[in-house]
């Protein structure tokens, strides 16, 4: 059950209100796969942040307010996979990226990310709800509910209906 | 303590006494609607679960309505294989120029008051003016509506607005919503549901309430809801709708926020050029050219916006060098003002008419394209650089009496100053 739910990782900072649709999926770029949009991916927000997280093996996206603002495609969590991203925490989320990220097991995390910077360590717990920050607790915040860390832990919402038809899980 | 609109819906659905804003919730859902721009991934998603009887398929619509009629091949074939889909899976479906999603559906009959619908459009809380929960969501989510009949919702907070006074003749819903856009921000409202209440609301048509519903989303509202009243319950009926089940809020419901705004002094409102938010009275704006007007999409593609328009343009030419389009909501819609001799007073005007569907409000299908240096008024709900393909014209956005009114003087215009531009709607 808790597969998936405790993650470690570099920071990576963004700021406020990123549009997934312009900086993360193929809206502006037709016929450009996953492949393609990942290694260009906020590259107008921060620039080399693809090939500085692919060089670190992977990590965790932190942002500001409305992370994923006014975009609703779903594409965008396919591209932060393929980035290696494993987290995002945020201030707050557009609802629809909210939504898509725990459909496709990309865990989100609320919380106040004013005093977290670049290239720091972070560790997240989401089953309790806790993030440290260069090893001491930052934020303790209301875990996610025991839903949504079922759909997380299995990976997405699709794979979690394949197990639970009736969501019938607990 | 008492519950709001949505809490209440959102409760019922899950089988709960209660539900508090922030819990997640699985609930049943009443009917779910798929776009094309969203079918390819929701059918292959179903398929790969395999061929066993989708009971949910009779609760469900398939729209064709953004690639409406299909600008190339690929848009075509996405349009074949929805056919294929709902004719073997069972759905219903709603072909090329049958409308928007969000106008067929109510017409259709499919929603009630006191349901819970999804659709994967973000327009999707155009609903709510029937009283149902309506919101938008993505393919994934689709899916597992369709195999499950149930999805998880995080109970949004509520937030009551309360809108006093009456519109004043030549101002419209359009207006209230831009007017929200221009207090709120944004995305000012993002996860929030809100409840609009008041004499403004109960004064509306249909028309106008699904408006007020409409633009919403650009609030970033998770859903807008109204209360019910014998115009919702006329309307449903003329419609085929399945029997009401009204939802009031509990006078002790505890919201976010309450807002009391007084919109009888309103003058009609825009959004200026690239920003939903950047709102401004029409009495404010001097001498302001435009080329193009638009009077269409899910906010404002409606027979009272066709009326409105009629009522300003019936014999009358636009000004010169100025280009209109009108995209009906619906067959329904065009048929309507077809009947009304609509078509005839405003295609001799010199506007012409689109087939029902999303392509004039988007650069979809690529029905209005923008020369450089073109500034384009328009009823759509979104204004973005580029929305209409052409990162070089700017587009504004008014009521349908606005567009008209500044199709007929070339020069945006406040519909209360040109002669038929008070014209407002028996109900």
């Amino acid at each position: 059950m808790n597969k998936g739910l405790l993650i470690e990782g570099s920071t990576f900072v963004l700021g406020d209100d990123v549009n997934t649709d312009i900086n993360c999926s193929n809206k502006y770029l037709p016929g450009k796969d996953v492949a393609y949009v990942a290694q260009h991916a906020f590259e107008q927000l921060s620039p080399g942040i693809a090939s500085r997280i692919a060089h670190h093996g992977g990590g965790i996206l932190v942002a500001g307010e409305h992370f994923g603002i006014n975009s609703s495609r779903e594409q965008a969590t396919h591209v932060l996979r393929q980035m290696k991203v494993r987290a995002i925490v945020a201030q707050s989320f557009g609802r629809q990226f909210f939504r898509n990220a725990i459909n496709n097991g990309l865990p989100v995390f609320e919380c106040d990310t004013s005093a977290i910077d670049e290239g720091q360590s972070l560790e997240l717990d989401l089953a309790r709800g806790v993030l440290c920050c260069q090893g001491r607790v930052l934020q303790k915040s209301h875990p996610l509910p025991s839903e949504i860390l079922a759909i997380l832990s299995m990976g997405g919402l699709i794979p979690f209906l394949q197990k639970y038809p009736d969501w019938n899980f607990a | 303590m008492g519950l709001t609109i949505v809490e209440k819906i959102l409760a019922q659905h899950s089988g709960r006494e209660r539900v508090q804003a922030g819990e997640v919730v699985v609930a049943e859902v009443d009917y779910a609607m798929v776009t094309d721009t969203r079918a390819v991934n929701t059918i292959k998603m179903i398929d790969r679960f395999g061929d066993q009887p989708l009971q949910f398929a009779k609760k469900t619509s398939l729209v064709l309505d953004h690639y409406s009629p299909p600008p190339n091949q690929e848009a075509a074939d996405i349009h074949s294989e929805m056919r294929k889909f709902a004719a073997k899976r069972g759905t219903g479906l709603y072909d090329i120029g049958d409308g928007i999603c969000h106008q067929v559906l109510p017409e259709g009959g499919h929603l009630t008051c006191g349901d819970l619908v999804v659709g994967t459009d973000t327009h999707s809380v155009t609903y709510g003016a029937f009283n149902a929960f309506g919101t938008g969501i993505e393919g994934t989510d689709v899916s597992a509506v369709m195999m499950s009949s149930k999805l998880w919702f995080r109970v949004p907070q509520t937030v009551r607005i309360d809108l006093q006074g009456v519109l004043a003749p030549g101002v419209w819903a359009k207006d209230i919503t831009l007017a929200m856009l221009g207090k709120f921000g944004a995305e000012g409202l993002n996860y929030h549901a809100i409840e609009y209440v008041g004499d403004a609301v109960r004064a509306m048509a249909i028309d106008d309430r699904m408006t007020l519903c409409n633009h919403a989303a650009e609030l970033g509202a998770k859903a807008a809801i109204l209360e019910a009243d014998e115009k919702t319950f006329a309307w449903l009926a003329a419609h085929g709708a399945r029997t009401p089940r009204p939802i009031f809020a509990d006078t002790d419901a505890h919201y976010a926020e309450r807002f009391t705004i007084d919109v009888a002094n309103l003058a009609p409102q825009l959004a200026r050029k690239h920003e939903v938010d950047d709102i401004v009275g029409v009495d404010q704006i001097e001498k302001q050219k435009i080329q193009f007007a638009l009077i269409g999409t899910c906010t404002n593609g409606r027979l009272d916006d066709i009326r409105q328009a009629a009522s300003i343009l019936k014999g009358r030419k636009l000004a010169p060098g100025v280009r209109m389009i009108v995209t009906p909501a619906s067959r329904q819609i065009y048929l309507a003002a077809l009947r009304e001799g609509l078509i005839e007073i405003l295609t001799s005007a010199g506007a012409s008419f689109e087939s029902a569907g999303c392509g004039t409000c988007v650069g979809i299908t690529n029905r209005l394209v923008p020369g450089d240096g073109d500034t384009v008024i328009s009823t759509a709900n979104r204004n973005f650089k580029g929305r209409l393909t052409n990162k070089n014209a700017d587009i504004w956005l008014g009521s349908a009496a606005t567009v008209a009114a500044s199709a007929l003087t070339g020069y945006i215009t406040d519909p209360r100053l040109v002669e038929g531009g008070t014209w407002r709607s028996a109900a």
